[in-house]
């Protein structure tokens, strides 16, 4: 099955896991160090 | 048996050359974030601080570098997959919105509807009627005049949708597209910087002249943070727009040009709003209502960066030239008097709405 996602929701759902995983501590800032 | 084997083979071809792309993408914005380090102390010659020289130029000159090898090497198309340069600033925006109160949106969007709408009206009717005289063909006028007065890329995609444009006329927009905001993205800051252009100002200036949405962070990111959220509001704001402009000139095409009696549906205007846009403001009032912590907070704004370094690394790698040479320089004249003339208009009407009318403060 080849199911296609509008690119504008996917950046929303990607955006809104990586808060997540930041927001619950699984990403540290120390190693997304800019 | 053979026939089910070859699209499952293309398949994995496209995953691997999807993957290689991405592997390109992330080694290239670890490559540009290195070379930020190296300088940022450095003072260079003329008197140029190193710091002035933020991510977004050497991301986009590694793409650049990039660009020119893999093509040379005859590997690009394989690779170009996993070349994204609108999702990862997409996804760079909404983590934005996590730095951002929502005050602040309000206040710049206010300001920035107005300056969208004066620009938007008189930039693509400049577009339109010069296009017009230098002979230019009616559909390449308005993807032209889109992508000018809205946003670039995404928006001559959108208009060229409406209007039934073909392929090249969209591939030759878009590489006008880049080349002229690569520079655009460099020049612009300095450009603030003589003037002494407060941030606000500054970024409301270039998100209102320049012309694709990452040039617009990369130019906003190099002038400082304030900048950096007023100059992606105004974007972000005059995107919104692009619904609008797809419907109108969908009704245009349909009805005065093609003489057909029904007519397109409005639902092409939700159909073409950026919904990123609505995760930029739900993170926003995440912000605002003090729900992100500080710690994980500093992890949104670093993986907002990398996004944001992601893009712009994409922007040089996606630069394409050979469609220009084949359309022959009036389109070329057209852009970049417009542009000018675009610029300039900006300027005055940030400085009006932003230093006078409604002066963000963050």
């Amino acid at each position: 099955m080849n199911v296609k996602i509008n690119e504008d929701w996917l950046a929303v759902i990607i955006a809104f896991g990586l808060m997540i995983l930041a927001m619950v501590g699984v990403i540290a800032p120390s190693w997304m160090k800019f | 048996m053979t026939t089910a084997k070859a699209p499952a083979k293309a398949q994995q071809t496209n995953y691997a050359g999807f993957l290689a792309g991405l592997a390109i993408v992330v080694i290239l914005a670890f490559i540009a974030r290195w070379l930020k380090i190296q300088i940022y102390g450095v003072s260079l010659p003329l008197g140029i601080p190193g710091r002035a020289l933020e991510y977004p130029l050497w991301a986009a000159i590694v793409g650049l570098i990039l660009n020119w090898i893999l093509k040379t090497a005859n590997v690009y198309d394989a690779v170009k997959s996993g070349f994204r340069t609108e999702l990862f600033l997409k996804v760079g925006l909404v983590l934005l919105g996590t730095t951002i109160s929502f005050r602040t949106i309000v206040t710049a969007a206010a300001g920035a509807i107005i300056q969208a709408l004066i620009l938007v009206t008189c930039v693509y009717f400049f577009c339109w009627w010069l296009s017009g005289k230098y002979g230019l063909p009616d559909t390449l006028r308005a993807v032209m005049s889109t992508a000018i007065a809205i946003c670039g890329v995404s928006a001559a995609i959108a208009a060229a949708g409406s209007v039934l444009a073909k392929k090249e006329e969209i591939t030759y927009i878009t590489a006008l597209v880049i080349i002229t905001a690569l520079p655009l993205m460099v020049i612009a800051p300095l450009l603030a910087g003589a003037m002494g252009l407060p941030e606000p100002i500054a970024g409301a200036w270039f998100g209102g002249n320049v012309d694709t949405t990452a040039a617009v962070v990369g130019a906003g990111t190099m002038y400082g943070k304030t900048a950096q959220q007023i100059a992606s509001i105004v974007k972000q704001t005059q995107n919104a727009l692009i619904g609008v402009v797809a419907f109108l000139l969908a009704l245009y095409f349909s009805v005065v040009v093609e003489g057909k009696k029904e007519r397109p549906s409005a639902a092409v205007i939700w159909q073409r709003f950026p919904k990123f846009v609505l995760g930029f403001i739900v993170a926003s009032l995440l912000f605002t209502f003090g729900w992100i912590a500080k710690d994980p907070g500093a992890a949104i704004t670093a993986m907002k960066d990398w996004a944001f370094c992601l893009a712009f690394v994409c922007m040089g790698l996606e630069l394409s030239v050979g469609q220009i040479k084949k359309m022959g320089w009036n389109p070329i004249i057209v852009y970049l008097i417009v542009t000018v003339f675009n610029t300039v208009l900006a300027l005055i009407v940030a400085w009006a709405i932003f230093g006078w009318l409604f002066p963000a403060k963050l």
